[in-house]
């Protein structure tokens, strides 16, 4: 097998997956949070895509293409109720967002 | 073929009167024309129906989540064809009196009831427990909203209790439903073979207990009889209860032998006593529809009594008194909602002396009033007397507190009758309050008329009802 | 024959039918057309079948004639079948013959009253359902008869709908019928679970073949007895018949004395099969009857409505059927029934023209003096008098002394028992009859009768032009009526002369064997004795008029008759006070607070507990994320601890 040890790619996958986390948790921008969600899905991706190298399967890669398309879709609309936020000149801070609270 | 046409067409009439921006006179046009349509498709499958034969006839079946044992299969028995006959008879009736008090929201009105309509065909079509729960959950949908923003003042209490009651027996029953099916590898009716599993049973039976409803059950009826607008009681009352019908006739009884019998006493008990608390609390209620919320509730008990006697007799009677009490009674919620839009109340106290000078009304309450009471060689009697004569053979008690009912049921609707009708003018009843007219006639004499001829020979549906589980085992030999 | 029999069966429905349906685009006075023709076209198909019948030797007069399965339900079958028998006819011919004279004396009664034609068609309605009781092949059509007719009866009480007492009186005689009927439905769902049928001759051949255990046999004729008893107004079930006088009063010569009460007699002599194999329940009967005869009697001696007089009378010659047929002289209960239809819807009828011509008044208090007034009705009343007091040849007497005879004839403590109450109950009717006799027609006249005898004047004169009957005192298709019941109650009792000549007796023993008969020397004994004591009676009413007296004087004795053995009261304590509490409990302390309110906590209760689970929603997708991401970490701690 060529290239790095499958654990390389897990190893990387987790530290993505780990950044993304904490960008989700910590930063109030919607924008940001956003990205940080992107990377949190990148790195699934890229456990996926490892995982289906090391067991020599194309099912991996495949979940992963439906992800990406996932996504992108998931992107649109984000960013949809961003624009539209900021159409409303509504302040762009997670936090103040709480309209559905119980 | 029929069957599915009989499902979906009202459905999609349903989509249709949503989706088309219809004015509100072609909205109602349309819902009774869909109505009307549904009523000549079921009389042709009436004419077509081999009543000699006990199988599923008019059948349709589809493959749905293969793996799991589901299929989407209808068709009708002879017992159950009755129950859809009664449906879109009193479907089209209730979209009638609709469209003739002319309700607002027109759109999302007829929608609704047409989409109840095809729900409540497909509950007495389904032959797989799966497309039961489906059609059984479908129909409850339309009643929460139909209650909700077309009832009375107190609507929102009505709704409230009504979906706390039927979501817990729904629950339970789809609990039962996938433990049941996951044991047999089926969720077939026909395929699927009996269970002895108690607690399964049981859920079954608070299902159809608070739908029917049976006596500790019953806390939701008197307020959505009498809040819901009077067709959607007319509804609830003569259909959707039947729903709990066929839920123990071709669920529970054939499918749960040993259970049914260690809970037919408690089962038989509770409904004994349900007939006599709902007639008793009924000659007491203040207005109309209350006093017909509870006789229904004692007539349905009734009904569960003849379905657990053990015997065909009482079977086959229940069956006949489902189909004459849903008539009687959706004709007397239809009758309330006339005076209510007369007199602006059903309270008796404000009612009365309305026989003078207007004969037609008279006459139809009359008429539909002693078939409440089922004065003998009426259908309800029939159907009373079958059901009583079965379930003697349980124990003459219980065909004993059955004639004290009979007494109370004379009670209660004499009481109603001349409150009604007699005495002195009412206070909300004006010296020009007219008598029925052409239209409303139109709503309600053909169900008297169902019924009468029904009285004339009640056989076309005690011994034309094939396809109900035998019962043999206990049967009075001759 | 049968199409006869069939026809006399539908006729009346058809009018009944015709006449609902046309509404008001039927003339008042052709809806009473319509009802009386329809009546009497079932007249004409009784008379049909009747003379065929009559023509048949004596064991093939019962036919069965059956149009289709009525109910079918498991294996029970009931067909919609008719029987025409000696018995049946009988009371086919009694229905019709005596309803279509009632109906047509009706279109004169009830002239101008409003909504006529609602009265009609339910006339046409009551006989449909009478026959339909006597000519009901199988018990449930009987029932079926039995029911229809409480209802007809009900309706016709309460035709005055805007009086609360006719209203009120309606709907005490249906409960009081329907608490009949349920008892009888219980016979018979025993009766099915033992013999899987209700077909006469199924049940009949179980109960004389000794199919039936004694204890089923008595609970069945228990049952029948229930339901007899309330409809034909004996003790204990007879107080809705005095009130039942609220209704019109050719309803009340119809079916309050001629017709429907007298279905529990015949229901006896149909099923006597099984009352034969129930001795006791039979006997329990007579004695029911025997003490129906006195206390209603009784009561009639201080009765001022001059309706309910009649109808205390009623109960008590009810009685007299109940007693024969209970120690199984079915022949003269039958005959009883025929005779007592003629003289006491004369009398009913009699009564009627009084009233109408007096505008409604019922009180004999304010009566008096209209012999001279009303000259006809006086001869027809006093021959309707006469023959209800049972003096011969007048035709209560044979019926009457008949069955006092066949007491004498049973012996032992429950004959000479029974003998004795029908004994007295002869001095009892001679009193009360002739008591109110002499108030209504002797005397003076009063204010009120001077005052109606002048304004009929103009009406009279023109009645002149009709014929010799009219006299003033009402329109012909009244008063001819009346005529022709004077006439058959004069004459009516010359069918059956004991020792001589009894053709009525031979045609109903072919259904029903009498179980005893009363020697020609009984009967002559019984007769002397009767006669007399009836005699006894009259003179004492006549004595304490001219006195100016009460038969019965004020005493703590007058009070209890006065309020009829406080039945009344009894059941209002006993049960109706009862079930209205019950029902008020019921719904005050079980159906509102507990049912109703635990429904308020069941929601109070889920709403607080989603106000909890609400408050774990803050709306801060941080905390969100937080959480998800913290479980998932512990999720994988404990996976892989576990592992």
């Amino acid at each position: 097998m060529l290239g790095p040890s499958t654990t390389w790619y897990v190893a990387v996958a987790g530290v993505l997956f780990g950044i993304g986390t904490t960008g989700v948790i910590l930063r109030r921008s919607p924008l940001i949070v956003l990205l940080s969600l992107e990377i949190m899905l990148n790195a699934s991706n890229l456990a996926l895509v490892g995982f289906s190298r090391h067991f020599a399967s194309v099912d991996g890669q495949i979940f992963a293409i439906s992800v990406m398309a996932v996504a992108a879709a998931e992107v649109c609309v984000g960013l949809g109720l961003i624009v539209a936020f900021t159409r409303r000149n509504m302040a762009l801070d997670v936090d103040t967002l709480t309209e559905l609270r119980g | 073929m029929l069957t599915n046409l009989l499902i979906f067409l009202p459905l999609i009439g349903a989509l249709v009167v949503w989706a088309a921006p219809l004015s509100r006179g072609e909205t109602a046009a349309l819902a009774v024309l869909v109505a009307l349509s549904e009523v000549a498709i079921w009389v042709v499958a009436l004419v077509g129906f081999d009543f000699g034969s006990a199988s599923l006839q008019d059948s349709a079946q589809r493959e749905w989540f293969g793996d799991l044992g589901v299929t989407y299969h209808v068709g009708f028995y002879g017992f159950s064809l009755w129950l859809a006959g009664l449906t879109v008879v009193l479907g089209a009736a209730a979209i009638g009196f609709g469209a003739w008090v002319g309700r607002d929201r027109a759109r999302a009105y007829f929608g609704l009831m047409l989409f109840l309509i095809g729900a409540v065909v497909g509950v007495f079509a389904s032959q797989d427990l799966l497309v039961f729960y489906v059609f059984f959950e479908a129909m409850l949908i339309p009643i929460y909203v139909l209650v909700g923003v077309w009832g009375g003042p107190n609507r929102i209490t009505a709704t409230v209790t009504f979906v706390i009651y039927t979501m817990v027996g729904s629950l339970l029953m789809l609990a039962s439903i996938v433990v049941f099916g996951l044991s047999q590898g089926t969720f077939s009716l026909i395929d699927s073979g009996t269970s002895g599993n108690e607690w399964v049973f049981l859920g079954f039976m608070i299902a159809f207990a608070v739908k029917a409803p049976l006596l500790p059950f019953h806390g939701w009826l008197r307020t959505a009889y009498t809040e819901a607008p009077p067709e959607v009681a007319a509804l609830l009352s003569g259909v959707v209860s039947k729903a709990a019908v066929f839920g123990l006739v071709w669920i529970v009884l054939p499918h749960f032998p040993g259970p049914v019998d260690s809970w037919r006493t408690v089962v038989l008990v509770l409904a004994a006593a349900g007939l006599v608390y709902g007639s008793l609390l009924a000659f007491r209620q203040p207005d109309i529809r209350g006093v017909v919320a509870y006789s229904s509730m004692g007539q349905m008990s009734l009904i569960v009594l003849g379905i657990f006697a053990a015997n065909d007799l009482g079977l086959d009677g229940a069956i006949l008194h489902s189909v004459s009490h849903g008539l009687v009674s959706a004709a007397m919620f239809l009758l309330a909602g006339m005076l209510i839009h007369r007199t602006g109340t059903d309270r008796f106290a404000d009612l009365g002396g309305l026989a003078k000078g207007r004969p037609a009304l008279a006459t139809v309450v009359m008429v539909v009033g002693m078939l409440t009471l089922a004065v003998p060689g009426s259908a309800n009697f029939a159907g009373e007397f079958a059901i009583l004569a079965g379930v003697f053979t349980q124990g003459w008690g219980y065909a004993a507190v059955g004639a004290v009912a009979i007494v109370l049921a004379a009670m209660y609707t004499l009481r109603l009758i001349s409150a009604v009708l007699h005495r002195a003018r009412g206070e909300a009843v004006r010296e020009e309050s007219r008598d029925l007219r052409l239209l409303e006639l139109a709503l309600v004499v053909p169900l008297v008329a169902i019924l009468l001829a029904l009285s004339v020979w009640p056989t076309a549906i005690s011994g034309h009802s094939p396809g109900l589980p035998t019962q043999g085992s206990s049967e009075a030999t001759p | 024959m049968i199409a006869g029999a069939w026809l006399c069966l539908l006729a009346p429905l058809a009018g009944a039918l015709l006449i609902t349906l046309a509404g008001t685009h039927l003339s008042r006075a052709a809806a009473g057309w319509i009802s009386t023709l329809s009546v009497f076209v079932g007249f004409a198909g009784a008379l049909v079948a009747f003379l065929q019948v009559a023509g048949e030797s004596a064991d093939e007069r019962s036919h069965t004639s059956t149009a289709y399965t009525w109910l079918a339900a498991g294996k029970f079958q009931v067909a919609m079948q008719i029987l025409v028998d000696p018995v049946s006819l009988t009371m086919m011919l009694i229905i019709t013959g005596v309803g279509g004279l009632i109906v047509w004396y009706s279109m004169g009664y009830m002239k101008g009253e409003d909504e006529e034609r609602r009265y009609f068609a339910y006339m046409a309605l009551f006989v449909f359902s009478m026959l339909m009781l006597v000519m009901g092949g199988n018990l449930l059509l009987l029932l079926v008869g039995w029911g229809l007719v409480g209802l007809a009866s009900y309706l016709l009480i309460g035709f005055y709908h805007d009086r609360p007492e006719a209203i009120a009186a309606a709907k005490k005689a249906f409960l009081m019928n329907a608490i009949g009927d349920a008892a009888m439905a219980l016979g018979f769902f025993l009766l099915i679970a033992k013999t899987g049928s209700l077909d006469f001759s199924t049940a009949f051949d179980a109960a004389s073949s000794g199919q039936l255990s004694p204890n089923t046999a008595n609970l069945v004729a228990l049952g029948l007895l229930g339901g007899a008893v309330a409809k034909s107004a004996q003790l204990p079930l007879h107080t809705w018949l005095p009130d039942a006088m609220e209704g019109p009063t050719p309803v009340s010569a119809l079916i309050h004395a001629a017709t429907m009460v007298t279905a529990g007699v015949y229901l006896i002599v149909r099923t006597h099969a099984i009352f034969e194999a129930a001795p006791n329940v039979q006997h329990l009967s007579a004695i029911i009857g025997g003490v129906t005869i006195v206390v209603a009697g009784l009561i009639a001696l201080v009765q001022w409505d001059i309706k309910r007089v009649i109808a205390y009378s009623t109960m008590s010659q009810i009685g007299y059927m109940f007693l024969a047929a209970g120690i199984g002289a079915y022949g003269y209960a039958m005959f009883h029934l025929l005779t007592h239809a003629f003289f006491k819807a004369l009398l009913f009828l009699a009564a009627g023209v009084i009233i109408h011509h007096l505008a409604g008044e019922q009180d004999v208090r304010k009566m008096g003096g209209l012999r001279k007034v009303m000259p006809y009705t006086h001869a027809v009343f006093l021959v309707g008098a006469l023959a209800l007091a049972g003096i011969p040849p007048l035709s209560g007497f044979w019926s009457k002394d008949g069955i006092i005879a066949s007491a004498l004839a049973e012996g032992g403590v429950l004959g000479y028992t029974l003998l004795v109450l029908g004994l007295l109950g002869g001095f009892l009717t001679g009193a009360y009859t002739f008591r109110l006799y002499y108030l209504v027609f002797h005397g003076e006249p009063s204010e009120l009768v001077l005052e109606h005898a002048g304004g009929h004047m103009h009406e009279a004169e023109r009645a002149h032009g009709h014929g010799e009957h009219a006299h003033g005192e009402g329109p012909l298709s009244m008063l001819a009526p009346v005529g022709v019941l004077a006439v058959l109650a004069a004459i009516g009792g010359l069918i059956v002369i004991p020792g001589l000549w009894e053709p009525f007796l031979t045609w109903i023993d072919g259904v029903a064997e009498p179980l005893v008969t009363a020697s020609v020397t009984q009967d002559y004994a019984t007769s002397a004795a009767a006669v007399a004591l009836a005699g006894i009676g009259i003179w004492l009413a006549r004595w304490a008029f001219v006195a100016g007296r009460e038969l019965v004087p004020a005493s703590a004795l007058r009070t209890v008759f006065e309020h009829k053995f406080y039945f009344d009261e009894i059941y209002d304590a006993l049960f109706s006070r009862p079930a209205q509490l019950v029902a008020n409990r019921l719904r005050d302390d079980v159906e509102v607070p507990v049912v109703q309110r635990s429904l308020g906590e069941i929601g109070t209760g889920v709403k607080e507990a989603a106000g909890g689970t609400a408050r774990l929603q803050s709306g801060l997708l941080r905390s969100y994320a937080l959480v998800i991401a913290g479980s998932v970490f512990v999720l994988m701690v404990v996976f892989v601890a576990v592992r």
